[in-house]
This record gives C-alpha cells, sequence and structure tokens, in this order.
C-alpha cells in the first residue's frame, strides 16, 4: 500500500512537472535546458549511486554495532 | 520521367536503413552519459565499483557505437546515390549540417572512444573522466548536426530559393541551427536516447540481479539507471509537447494525421484517443473522443481553430493553382534569365513552388503547367499523409512514453528503499521493458517522416522529384542487399551485446586493476593518489 501511495505521489508530481513545462515552454530555448538538464540527470544519477554507498556503509554500522 | 515505383523503393530504403540505424543510435546517446556519471562517482569517492561498471558499460556502448556508425555511414552515402536532385536542390544548405555531423562523430566522438577504451592505464583518473564527457557530448553533438539537417526538412527556415540556378541557398546559419523545429527534435531525440540507456542498464541489472550475479555492480547501475531515466523520461515527454506544438504550427498536416482531424470545427476540439481512419472517405469509422483536449494541448488556447484535412485540401488546391503559375514563370526565367515579367510573375506566386511541383506527379508527362482538375484533385488530398499509419504510431510512442515513465517511477521508489533485488516480479518486468524505449524511437520516426509526406522538404520539394533516376530492378537489388546486410549487422550486434552481458563485469577487469580479489573490495575507497 505504502508503495502504491509513493507511485501516485511521485506519479502526480511527475504530471505537474511536465504540465508546468508545457505551459512555459512553447517556443523555448531548448539547446539551453538540454546543457542543464543534462548536467542535472548526470548529477542526479551520480548522486544515487553515492547514496547507495553511505546507504550500505550506515547498514553495516548498525550491523556491526548489533 | 520518374517512375513512381522507383520514388516507392527509394523511400522503403532510406526507411529501412534510418530505421536500422536508429536501433544502435539512441543507445549510444544515452549510455555515453550513464558511463559518464558513473566515472564521476568513481572520480570523486574512489571506489573502485564505478570503475569497474564504467568499464563493462564502455565496453557494451562500445559494440553498439562500432554498428551505428557502420549503419550511418551508408545514408549519408544514400542522399548522393538515390536522392540527387534533392541533394543538387537543397545541398548548400544540407551538406554543411551532414559534414559537420561527419566530423563530429566520425572524428571528435570515434577519436575519443579509442582513448575511453584504451586509455583507462595510460591516462590519470581525471583525463580519462574528461575524455569520457567528450565522447558523451561528441555522440550528441552529431546527432544534433543530423537533427538540423532533417530540422530543415520539416519546416525549412535559413535558405531562400534561387530560380536562376534552380537550388535552394543558405540564408541564415543562425535560423538553421536555431530553427524551433531544429531545437525541439534535437532535445527530443537526445532524451529518448538518455531513456533508452536508462531502462537498457535497468534491464541488464535487474537480470544479473534475477539470477544473483554481480549483485554489487547491478544494484548500483540500477540505482544510477533508475533516476537518470525517471528524469530523462519527464523530459523526453515535456520534449515530445513541444515538438508537437511546434510541428504543429509549422505542419498543419501533419498534426491533421497525427489526431486523425479530418474536418475543422469549433473550438475546444475534442482530442482523439482511439480511431480508425478511413483515408479515401476522409473521415473516421469510429473514434473515441476526450471532449475539449486536443485544442488547448497544441494551441495553448481555447479558441484557437485547429484546421483538419478539409480545409487543409481546400487550400493545397488554391496553392496548386498558384505554384502551377510558378512553374510557368520558372521556365520562362529559365530560358530568358532577363525576362522581367516573368520574374515578377515568379515572385508572386514563389511560396507555391513547391505545390507546383507537386501536381507534376499526377499530370501528363509529369508536367505541371499541363495538370487538369482531377490532377490537381489528387495532387491536394496527396498533400494529407497516411493518417492510419501516423495516429497509430504517435500513440503507440506516447503509450511507451508513459509506459516507461511508470516503471522508472516504480524503479527509484524500490532501489532508494533498497528492496528491488527483493522485487522479483518488479525485476522480471525490467527485463520484459527493454524493447520497450525502441518501439518508441521507431515509433516516433515514423510520425515524423511520413507526417512530412509527400514532400522531402516540407512545401518546397516533393518526394516524388527528389529521387535519382535508377531503374526498379536496381532499387529492388540494393533495398534486398541493406536488407540482408542489416539483418546481419543486428544478429551481430544481439550476439556480441548477449555474450558481453553473460561473461559480465568480471571478464573486462583490466590486468592489474584494484579491486579484483572481488566484488565487496571494489566497493572499497581506492587508497592510491591517481588524480
Amino acid at each position: 500500500m505504502g508503495t502504491l501511495i509513493r507511485f501516485v505521489v511521485f506519479f502526480a508530481i511527475a504530471m505537474i512537472v511536465i504540465v508546468l513545462a508545457i505551459i512555459l515552454g512553447d517556443y523555448g530555448a531548448w539547446y539551453f535546458a538540454w546543457v542543464l538538464g543534462t548536467v542535472m540527470i548526470v548529477l542526479v544519477s551520480a548522486a544515487g549511486g553515492a547514496l547507495l554507498d553511505t546507504q550500505e556503509s550506515e547498514k553495516t554500522e548498525e550491523d556491526g554495532a548489533r | 520521367m520518374i517512375d513512381p515505383l522507383v520514388v516507392e523503393l527509394s523511400r522503403w530504403q532510406f526507411a529501412a536503413t534510418a530505421l536500422f540505424h536508429f536501433l544502435f543510435v539512441p543507445l549510444t546517446l544515452g549510455l555515453t552519459f550513464i558511463v559518464a556519471a558513473m566515472e564521476t562517482v568513481y572520480v570523486t569517492t574512489g571506489r573502485t565499483i564505478y570503475r569497474e561498471m564504467a568499464q563493462f558499460w564502455g565496453k557494451l556502448l562500445l559494440i553498439n557505437f562500432a554498428l551505428g556508425v557502420a549503419t550511418g555511414l551508408t545514408m549519408e552515402f544514400q542522399f548522393g546515390t538515390n536522392w540527387s536532385f534533392y541533394s543538387s536542390f537543397v545541398g548548400d544548405i544540407f551538406g554543411a549540417p551532414l559534414a559537420v555531423e561527419g566530423l563530429m562523430a566520425f572524428f571528435m566522438e570515434s577519436t575519443f572512444i579509442g582513448l575511453m577504451v584504451f586509455g583507462w592505464e595510460r591516462l590519470s583518473k581525471i583525463q580519462h573522466l574528461i575524455v569520457t564527457y567528450l565522447v558523451a557530448l561528441g555522440s550528441n553533438l552529431s546527432a544534433l548536426w543530423i537533427l538540423v539537417a532533417n530540422g530543415f526538412m520539416q519546416a525549412p527556415e535559413g535558405a531562400v530559393f534561387n530560380p536562376l540556378t534552380m537550388r535552394m541557398e543558405l540564408a541564415s546559419f543562425a535560423e538553421l541551427i536555431f530553427g524551433h523545429d531544429a531545437q525541439s527534435k534535437f532535445v527530443h531525440t537526445s532524451i529518448a536516447g538518455y531513456v533508452t540507456a536508462a531502462i537498457f542498464v535497468c534491464g541488464v541489472s535487474a537480470f544479473y540481479m534475477l539470477r544473483k550475479q554481480h549483485m554489487e555492480l547491478a544494484r548500483r547501475s540500477f540505482r544510477m539507471a533508475a533516476l537518470f531515466g525517471v528524469l530523462s523520461a519527464v523530459g523526453v515527454i515535456t520534449l515530445g509537447d513541444a515538438l508537437g506544438f511546434v510541428g504543429g504550427h509549422a505542419q498543419p498536416t501533419k498534426l491533421a494525421a497525427m489526431e486523425a482531424l479530418w474536418r475543422t470545427e469549433k473550438p475546444p476540439v475534442g482530442f482523439n484517443v482511439i480511431a480508425i481512419p478511413d483515408q479515401q472517405k476522409m473521415e473516421n469509422a469510429y473514434e473515441l473522443q476526450i471532449p475539449y483536449l486536443l485544442t488547448p494541448l497544441v494551441t495553448r488556447s481555447l479558441d484557437h481553430v485547429i484546421p483538419g484535412a478539409d480545409t487543409l485540401v481546400a487550400q493545397a488546391k488554391q496553392r496548386i493553382v498558384s505554384g502551377i503559375e510558378a512553374v510557368g514563370a520558372l521556365r520562362a526565367l529559365q530560358d530568358n534569365p532577363e525576362d522581367e515579367a516573368a520574374l515578377s510573375r515568379f515572385l508572386a506566386h514563389e511560396d507555391d513552388l513547391g505545390y507546383g511541383f507537386l501536381v507534376g506527379a499526377y499530370a501528363p508527362d509529369q508536367d505541371p503547367t499541363v495538370a487538369d482538375d482531377a490532377a490537381i484533385e489528387r495532387a491536394a488530398r496527396d498533400a494529407i499523409p497516411s493518417v492510419a499509419t501516423i495516429f497509430w504510431s504517435f500513440r503507440v510512442m506516447v503509450a511507451c512514453g508513459l509506459l516507461m515513465l511508470m516503471f522508472f517511477i516504480l524503479a527509484v521508489i524500490y532501489t532508494l528503499r533498497n528492496t528491488v533485488e527483493r522485487q522479483r516480479w518488479f525485476l522480471g518486468a525490467s527485463v520484459l521493458m527493454l524493447p520497450v524505449p525502441w518501439i518508441a524511437c521507431e515509433a516516433g520516426w515514423l510520425v515524423a517522416e511520413i507526417g512530412r509526406q509527400p514532400w522531402t522538404v516540407y512545401e518546397v520539394l516533393p518526394t516524388w522529384m527528389s529521387v535519382s533516376t535508377h531503374s526498379a530492378g536496381y532499387m529492388l537489388f540494393s533495398l534486398a542487399g541493406f536488407l540482408l546486410l542489416y539483418s546481419i549487422f543486428i544478429v551481430i550486434e544481439m550476439f556480441l551485446m548477449l555474450r558481453a552481458i553473460r561473461q559480465g563485469p568480471s571478464s573486462h577487469r583490466p590486468t592489474g586493476s584494484a579491486g579484483a580479489a572481488g566484488e565487496t573490495a571494489l566497493a572499497a575507497p581506492v587508497r592510491s593518489a591517481e588524480v
């Protein structure tokens, strides 16, 4: 149930972002948007990997403490 | 005389080679940046698992890149061999971006991909990371130039027609590059590549997790690809709408076909979710509609009129009549370039010259100046491309896009909670998702290219005039050859990819590299100061 609620919330956020981008978009400066967007996508993806390492380190420490 | 069968075969040949080629391109566009992201984590954290990941996915990238270049090469030559009148007519404009694309792909990208693959032991970490980013940038910039060229075909900007040379001439390079269609199409296509690569990495990682192999690599790859994919999926949908908005204004016939809109109706018009279009009767045999949705979706207003096919056909008839005048004046000008009366007559009808050419396909001896009413009627109806193909290709693409967005949202939820490897149904679904982005990409290109028909350069040069004067036999032979050759390429790609995936990352580990002792060790930071 928790997963479903999260999914619905995230999907709603994605849709709101898309609608906002569509309203603001039209004849947008899309090359510029591509540069910014690509940098953001790469950094978020990299941060996700680093976060996994941190989560694992914390879990290992917790297991060790027990 | 141009044989209509040769025109059809030339179209089939280009469509086949382009669709084959685009099986390889999107993965390269996206995987380069995913590999760059992995290497970024390696350089910033020093954890060798990320180097292992970058090397493994880099190897798969290399297989795909090589076959992408091989299939792309023949397409560039095809413009000259099969579309010689087109190349002569718009070569001044089309040639420049195509040449830059060649330089980007074969010099910048190929050089740096060599450094990327063989430079792990020869370059410092920072140098290698820069090289990896240059590969990513190079592959996407080479796509930029070909899409600038395609953008010109969809919405010709930055060029003028010279009646004395019978060629289009470049008037503004900036207008060519910064055309609205080129901008939105490039970003849409590039990010579609990101989504494709993210699905690919998620699918292969899920395959490993299902088999409980290479878990360190698979979990990290899945996490990074899921985040990469969810943002890209939002971007690709947004840019898809932007491209639809731009295309809807620049190419109303494509918009009418995409939405199966046969009649001009009072706004706001409903959106056809499902329709069975009947091109002959110019109506839908069946349609399921969401009321009032289409007008705000494509015009950002509630009162803007969207022209239906009936209006567009009527407009095409008027423009054909005007275009016939332009063709007549053009001939007079070619006989006597000093003929002032012919020049002023040509300038008065210049905007409709393409429509004058269009009717030639149905006129006696392919001469537009002797076209009768029946020929004009046929040519006008021909201005509406194949509605059923475009309508359904568009919906397949959109459905795939939404499906991938939903997939990535679930993937992010599971991976951020660190439970993805326990969701075996989802891992299975991830593997099944593998073909979806390719289906979306191919469907998208069908919409773009069939939607532009009957033109190679929209409202400027009709497709029937653009071809070379080959025989039908030659075209059949070369088409069969291409299909055979490209099918072999696909088999080779699948074989090499599957073999590399089955082997997994361990076989790609360079001799003596850190972390060779095992996966746990790989997740530890590097102690040596490699930077």
